[in-house]
């Protein structure tokens, strides 16, 4: 099966607790489409912002519009300092924390500031959170890395005027020039980007000056941030929560599939027994379905087999009655006093009859071995004193055959049945003796490796098939021409003995090749 | 008085070949195919011995039942029940419900012959008290070859036939080993290896019930069995 079978994958294998996990990538989209929302929000912000601050300018420049005063703005005079403190009472009066007016003439002489820049950003810092600690926690994570991917790039701090915004900025002179302008710059020493909005103030029909109206964007920031945060916090707590379950649903899958695959493997040993599956349980699922198709299919198969099984000993059964009839009918034959010339058929049908018997024997005997085996009782033997005395049996049975033994001083105590010892003994040694090369000897040694009795039995002659399962019942690797009847059950009856003693047979080439060694390994602390 | 036989088979081929061949022998006859005819047939008068299958008609167990009740109607009637089946369980089966024998089909008429000569044999001598003059003496045992049935210290052992044969053939030649072909050869059965092991088994057990100290019948592992010699 595996020389023509599966290509090797091309990927390393991901288990379907990995591939289900994978799934849950699919929650990565919910940072996207949050931090887009968030972006779209935060514009709106930042517009309503400008249009505040643009609104406020304007006020601010309607209101110095109206001052006569004004024109004497610019003179060193009492009159001039009277409007200059008119115009800082007037920007005083609206500036308030985060708002900072400036006033300056069209010379660029700076007349009024007030309000302070800084102030309200602290407001938002200690904002309630939503996932409590883990936000928490996130935001401590994440404050280093936001700060890097959001944040404007750090400016030297910003002196009190900042000369390059006031006087050399163009929004200044475009407001000189008639029009109000909005700027954004960054914040000193890389905090939250400033706004500032210039408007221009007119008296008569010039540009008397120009109001300057700056508010810093802190407080956007921070909601940025922090919706950020919440928005990383939320996706890994739903993450989180979805790997979980996933993992856990995956993992029930997979346990299940598991046990379906281990007892699929197992339900079919190497003897073509077929066991029933365990986990065809009730499950209304499609793994339920597939076990119960599976343990379908296996019944069926079991069905089968039985039947096989079955039948070489029903028909063994069924031919005894009409094998009855054919001998009973001869012996009456006999009985009856034929011809001489006609007993010589009588004979030849008797044979045949005698035959056809012995093979309906073979045929139920695998049955009724395992059979014999189950119901074999236990003892405590020693199996050192059987092999002996099957050895000096076989030196009678097998005349032109030399048994070469070697076994232990002390007793080998083995728990099992001492006749079925023997049996498979014999079938070992006739095994042996069939195939060993004329007058070379059968070895036959039993010997203790640890608390286990190892019995081999080896011959020199032809090697092991390739591919026969020589312990399964009905194989031989016989000739078809050889005598006797052979229905390879003889190494069959050593993996039961062997089995029964809760040990086990295997069989090998002998390392130089010149023929061929069984093992049987018993074990000898079998308790009961 | 000719000897009546009941054969109770349900195949007619064998039922007929089977009384053919008794009834040359001098025996009366009589065949039932089917267990309530049988039932019927024998209610009246029992006959002397009675040949019983055990799978009768559609009933696999048929035979078992009649054994017992021809065994509750005669305690001596000698039974031998005749089968297709050759399986342990069945022979032990038969043999507990009180069958003096158990063949399987397979057997040859000549053997059937016999067996039945000698139960019947058995069954006119066991009743006899006369004393056999074809004993067989080995220390505690007496086997009496007449009556086909078995002593020990005196007390009588109550095998069937078939065990009756193995212990013959173990102790005529007590210390000499029999392997299982030979011993099967002389109780004329045609049974697997393992069942002779059963056999020795319960024989074991009948003499071990009358002394518990009983070990005459020793297992030699890959040989045979052999009678001690208790001299």
């Amino acid at each position: 099966m595996a020389e023509h079978g599966l290509k090797p994958p091309l990927l390393p294998a991901i288990g379907l607790r990995g591939r289900i996990v994978l799934v849950a990538l699919v929650l990565l989209v919910i940072p996207w489409a949050g931090y887009s929302y968030v972006s779209t929000t935060e514009q709106l912000l930042r517009e309503q912002q400008e249009r505040q601050l643009a609104a406020a300018a304007r006020a601010i420049a309607a209101a110095l519009h109206d001052r006569p005063r004004l024109a004497t703005l610019q003179e060193d005079s009492p009159d001039g300092e009277a409007a200059r403190a008119e115009v800082r009472s007037l920007v005083t009066g609206i500036a308030r924390a985060g708002l900072r007016i400036w006033v300056v003439d069209n010379r660029l002489k700076l007349i009024a500031v007030a309000g302070d820049i800084a102030g309200d950003a602290a407001a938002s810092a200690g904002a309630e959170t939503t996932f409590g600690v883990l936000e928490r926690a996130v935001r401590a994570a994440l404050r280093p890395l936001l700060a890097r991917w959001l944040d404007a790039p750090a400016l030297p701090a910003e002196e009190f005027i900042p000369d390059d915004v006031i006087f050399g900025g163009r929004e200044v002179e475009r407001a000189l020039d008639g029009a109000s302008a909005i700027k954004r710059r960054p914040g000193p020493g890389g905090s939250a980007p400033i706004v500032s909005v210039t408007q221009p103030v007119w008296i008569g029909e010039t540009v008397a000056g120009v109001a300057i109206v700056e508010e810093s964007t802190a407080a956007m920031v921070s909601f940025r941030h922090r919706a950020i945060e919440r928005l990383i916090a939320v996706t890994l707590v739903a993450f989180g929560a979805a790997a979980l379950v996933l993992l856990l649903f995956a993992s029930r899958l997979s346990v299940r599939l598991r046990r379906l695959r281990d007892e699929a493997e197992q339900a079919i040993d190497s003897r073509g027994n077929v066991r029933a599956l365990l986990s065809a349980g009730s499950a209304r699922d499609e793994i339920g379905d597939l076990s119960r198709s599976f343990s379908l299919a296996l019944n069926r198969l079991a069905d089968t087999n039985a039947y096989l099984e079955n039948l070489a000993r029903r028909l063994a059964h069924e031919l005894r009655t009409p094998i009855a009839v054919l001998r009973s009918s001869l012996d009456n034959l006999r009985l009856k006093g034929l011809p001489a010339d006609s007993t010589v058929y009588l004979d030849r049908a008797e044979d045949g009859l005698r035959r056809l018997d012995t093979v309906l024997t073979r045929m139920a005997e695998a049955t009724r071995l395992e059979q014999t085996v189950r119901d074999s009782e236990r003892e405590r033997y020693d199996a050192a004193e059987v092999l002996a005395g099957c050895v000096a049996g076989y030196a009678a049975a097998y005349p032109d055959r030399r048994f070469e033994l070697q076994r232990p001083a002390e007793p080998v105590m083995l728990n099992g049945a001492p006749q079925l010892f023997a049996q498979m003994l014999d079938k070992l040694a006739a095994n042996a003796a069939d195939f060993a090369e004329p007058g070379t000897p059968v070895q036959i040694a039993l010997v203790m490796r640890g608390s286990t009795a190892v019995l081999t039995v080896s011959n020199r002659g032809p090697r092991l098939p390739a591919g026969l399962q020589l312990f399964e019942s009905m194989q031989s690797a016989r000739e078809k021409q050889a005598p006797g009847i052979h229905l390879g059950l003889g190494l069959y009856i050593v993996r039961l003995v062997a089995e029964f003693h809760r040990g086990r047979a295997s069989a090998a080439d002998l390392p130089d090749g010149s023929g061929v060694q069984i093992t049987v390994e018993l074990p000898t602390l079998v308790v009961d | 008085m000719t000897r009546r036989i009941a054969i109770i088979e349900d195949d007619p081929a064998i039922g007929a070949n089977y009384a053919d061949a008794l009834s040359a022998h001098g025996y009366t006859v009589q065949l039932h195919a089917d267990r309530g005819s049988a039932l019927v047939g024998l209610r009246d008068r029992l006959p002397d011995l009675v040949l019983l299958d055990i799978g009768l008609g559609g009933d696999p167990d048929a035979g078992f039942a009649l054994c017992r009740e021809l065994r509750s109607q005669s305690a001596t009637l000698p039974i031998i029940f005749l089968t297709a089946r050759d399986n342990e369980f069945d022979m032990v089966a038969g043999l507990r419900l009180g069958a003096d024998d158990y063949v399987t089909k397979s057997v040859s008429l000549p053997h059937l012959l016999a067996r039945v000569a000698a139960l019947f044999r058995r069954a006119a001598l066991g009743t006899a008290a006369e004393g056999g003059e074809e004993t067989l003496n080995r220390g505690a045992l007496t086997i009496d070859l007449k009556r086909f049935t078995v002593r020990w210290n005196g007390r009588a052992i109550d095998l069937t036939l078939t065990e009756f044969w193995l212990v013959h053939a173990l102790a005529r030649h007590p210390g000499h080993v029999k392997n299982r072909e030979q011993l099967m050869a002389e109780a004329h059965i045609v049974v697997d290896d393992s069942t002779i092991t059963s056999h020795i088994k319960r024989m074991r057990r009948k003499f071990t019930a009358t002394d518990p100290g009983f070990d005459c019948i020793d297992t030699v592992y890959g040989l045979g069995y052999r009678w001690r010699s208790t001299d």
